[in-house]
């Protein structure tokens, strides 16, 4: 009886660590810092190459928009200060001048901000009272 | 005037809720059958004073009665009827009251339900569903008032989101709380069977088919979020594991853990502390989905209403469920002893605690992905994300062991399975994946997690097949009945066993369509007019743009043709609508499906006579679809009332008068 016992126990305690290894293995692998345009900066060259998730408003007048090569550049800004984004796809719908933006990729040395994900808030649509205010 | 009735009834409502409660304790406590009656009373006076609420509150969204701030935000006058409908839960305010309607009918069909039965435990029942309900009311009344009036009219309302303008999100919603209300009666008895301590499986099985009924409508409500996310965001895919999605699919997950291990309970009087623990914790993430949705404590697209009190709210409320409900098991848990033990690992009752554990498991870790950044900003004071690939490198691995599990645990023997057992249920099985596994390999699949896949599924389609073609096959050995006779009625007359194979059937038909997400093809082109993108075998040319407006909307539509190998094959829209009041366009995507895959295009941008397209083929996509559909068959064979018993006594009363 005690044996039978300790075969679950141990199959479960296996299932458990295979788990946490998934989560461990996944985490580290896909973990993206969360920051704002301040803080990366801030960091200097140690936030080169890392992978971050950046959000901030799109700075009035910035935008070029390249239909050819399909690249979209704009600028950010938490209102402190402000850094040259770089994204290739297709632009989100909600995407504009003074827009709340989430990006995400790696800042570089050159060129600013290489972002891969490009995340436009969804319209103020749901807080109409909030959004007059500001 | 209406709304004014609206928001009287809601009052009531929650004065009556409290009553209920109260009544319904005193009354068990003193013995007094009166009382009791008088609580049970109070619940069907709740439903109806919320059903005129409702009530209300629907008409004052046809009647556009601008004067109420929430039918302002959520409609104008130029919204199409069905929408100005849906538009009743488009926000916070009015899905909460949709939330309490429900769980105030639930709560009086529960009543009528058991007006002979179940005496013993009711008045809890009838108290834990009624706390729920002073819950919600108390947020309708003190914080969230759909009823609010504001002082000026405005002449016109803000109109309706248009994302939320597609016949997937009339259904959606609705469909998602009937699932997160449902788990709360099968919670209500488990609570009360705790209290009193009359922990038998009557309990369960006074609640087997509320279980179903919500597993059922929340697996429905999220795979029409999946559905309308794929049409309606115009981004190529159907899940990206926002935190709402994850909201919605934790209870999912849970309950589907619960919805089997239950089975053991009944046949084997085992499990029943964990039965217990899993409808805890299935009802806990449902209030959670709702609070997520909610609280806006996570960055999501559909997160609505930015009211941290009610966030604050829901989590004491969710506190205070695992609080109570854990010290209640642990007080009780002396009474919780199994009858019997696991007797080996190749053996039923294993595989289904096998499929539990992995279940939970999954939970897990979408829970820790989920609240991950919350946790890490508040104890390290960093601010860290998880995404898709987190989400899909941990669950993949965990939901293909789940679909092994799928295709052993109906075939294989309780107690111990024999070698005769195993080889008599799966040698065919086993031997028609592996020979379709290597077929997909020949025919050059090879993506080592969509060839395991594709196995498992084709493993776990034998087993079930096999498992008609034997019983049809008894049948008519047994009735002489025609063959296709025998398998309906061999379905008809064992819904539970062969609806359940029908529901897994469909889940078979949506992993093959998550699986063919893996091959995947996108192109992104601008072209001029008369130019062509090519894009697998197809061919698609850009016939140009055309403007129109429509009843709400200004409609900015591209026409391209679409070729396979040099004919020509149909048409595609792919639309930008400039909806009126919106300053911002909503893309409008084209699809045309087969069985084998999706060709989907979006209108990415447009300048002058030049267009941006993007292109993607979705493989296998269709199935996903499908496979909703065959679980919904299933899921109607397994709740369709049962005649059964019905049947049996006149039998007898036959036999007996020797007919």
């Amino acid at each position: 009886m005690k044996k039978k016992k300790l075969r679950f126990i141990i199959g479960g305690i296996i299932l458990f660590l295979v788990l946490g290894y998934l989560i461990y293995s996944g985490m580290r692998g896909t973990m993206l810092y969360y920051m704002t345009v301040s803080e990366l900066m801030d960091k200097g060259d140690s936030a080169y190459g890392e992978g971050v998730r950046l959000g901030g408003r799109v700075v009035e007048n910035s935008i070029n928009w390249d239909s050819l090569k399909l690249e979209l550049k704009f600028d950010i800004t938490d209102g402190k200060k402000k850094i040259p984004v770089v994204y290739k796809g297709v632009v989100p719908d909600a995407f504009k001048s003074g827009a709340d933006v989430i990006v995400e990729g790696s800042y570089s040395p050159q060129g600013g901000f290489h972002a891969t994900t490009l995340l436009a808030k969804c319209p103020s649509k749901y807080r109409p009272l909030e959004d007059e205010k500001t | 005037m209406m709304t004014d009735i609206g928001y009287f009834s809601v009052v009531v409502a929650l004065i009556v809720s409290l009553y209920a409660v109260v009544l319904s304790v005193i009354g068990k406590k003193t013995g007094r059958r009166d009382l009791i009656a008088s609580g049970q009373n109070g619940v069907l006076a709740v439903s109806g004073l919320l059903t005129i609420a409702a009530a209300s509150l629907l008409y004052a969204f046809l009647s556009h009665n601008f004067q109420v701030e929430y039918v302002a935000s959520y409609s104008s006058r130029n919204l199409p009827l069905l929408y100005t409908i849906s538009a009743f839960y488009a926000g916070n305010n009015g899905s909460l009251l949709l939330w309490a309607w429900f769980l105030s009918l639930f709560s009086s069909l529960v009543v009528i339900q058991n007006r002979r039965q179940n005496r013993e435990i009711m008045p809890y029942v009838i108290s834990v569903l009624m706390i729920t309900a002073f819950f919600f009311l108390s947020l309708l009344v003190f914080i969230s008032n759909p009823f609010q009036k504001s002082l000026l009219v405005p002449p016109d309302g803000q109109g309706l989101n248009p994302l939320l303008q597609n016949p997937g999100m009339l259904v959606h919603p609705p469909t998602l709380y009937l699932g997160y209300v449902g788990f709360t009666v099968p919670f209500a008895f488990a609570i009360a069977a705790l209290l009193t301590g009359q922990l038998g499986d009557t309990w369960i099985r006074s609640t087997r088919r509320w279980t179903l009924f919500s597993w059922f409508f929340l697996g429905i409500g999220n795979l029409l979020g999946s559905w309308w996310a794929y049409v309606e965001l115009g981004w190529g895919g159907f899940w990206m594991w926002d935190p709402v999605e994850s909201a919605s699919f934790m209870p999912w997950l849970v309950g589907t853990a619960y919805l089997h291990s239950v089975m053991i309970q009944e046949k084997r009087g085992m499990l029943k502390v964990w039965n217990m623990v899993l409808i805890i914790i299935t009802f806990a993430l449902s209030i959670f989905g709702t609070f997520l949705t909610r609280s806006g404590v996570l960055s999501s697209v559909h997160t609505f209403a930015e009211s941290p009190l009610l966030g604050y709210l829901f989590l004491g409320f969710i506190g205070v469920i695992l609080l109570f409900s854990c010290v209640l098991l642990l007080i009780r848990l002396p009474l919780l002893r199994s009858r019997n033990e696991l007797d080996s690992f190749l053996s039923r009752e294993s595989t289904f605690l096998f499929n539990n554990l992995l279940l939970v498991g999954a939970t897990f870790a979408v829970f820790w992905g989920t609240v991950f950044p919350i946790i890490s900003e508040a104890v390290r004071g960093v601010k860290v994300t998880v995404g898709p690939p987190f989400f899909n490198q941990v669950t993949i691995p965990i939901f293909l062991a789940l679909l092994l599990i799928t295709g052993i645990c109906p075939l294989i023997a309780w107690r111990r399975a024999s070698r005769r057992n195993l080889t008599k249920n799966f040698l065919y099985p086993f031997v028609t994946g592996l020979v379709g596994g290597g077929l997909l390999f020949v025919l050059g699949i090879r993506n080592t997690t969509a060839l395991i896949s594709f196995t498992l599924s084709i493993f776990v389609t034998a087993t079930i097949l096999l498992e008609f073609i034997r019983g049809t096959k008894a049948r008519r050995e047994m009735t002489g009945e025609g063959g296709i006779k025998a398998f309906l009625s061999l379905v008809w007359k064992n819904k539970r066993r062969y609806g359940g194979y029908i529901v897994h059937l469909g889940i078979i038909f949506i992993f093959v369509g998550v699986t063919g997400s893996v091959f995947k093809v996108e192109k992104v082109a601008t072209l001029v007019k008369g130019e062509s993108l090519t894009i697998k075998d197809y061919t698609l040319r850009y016939n140009g743009l055309s403007r129109y407006p429509t009843q709400n909307r200004y409609v900015i539509a591209a026409t391209l043709s679409v070729y396979k190998e040099g004919k020509k094959i149909g048409i595609l829209t792919p639309r930008k609508n400039f909806y009126e009041g919106q300053d911002q366009p909503t893309t409008e995507v084209a699809v045309r499906s087969t069985l084998k895959e999706d060709l989907f295009v979006i209108l990415a941008g447009y300048e002058g006579e030049k267009a941006t397209f993007k292109a993607i083929i979705n493989p296998l996509m269709v199935w996903m679809w499908i496979g909703g559909y065959v679980l919904s068959l299933g899921g109607v064979i397994i709740l369709w009332p049962d005649r059964k018993r019905i049947q049996k006594t006149e039998d007898r009363g036959q036999r007996k008068s020797g007919i």
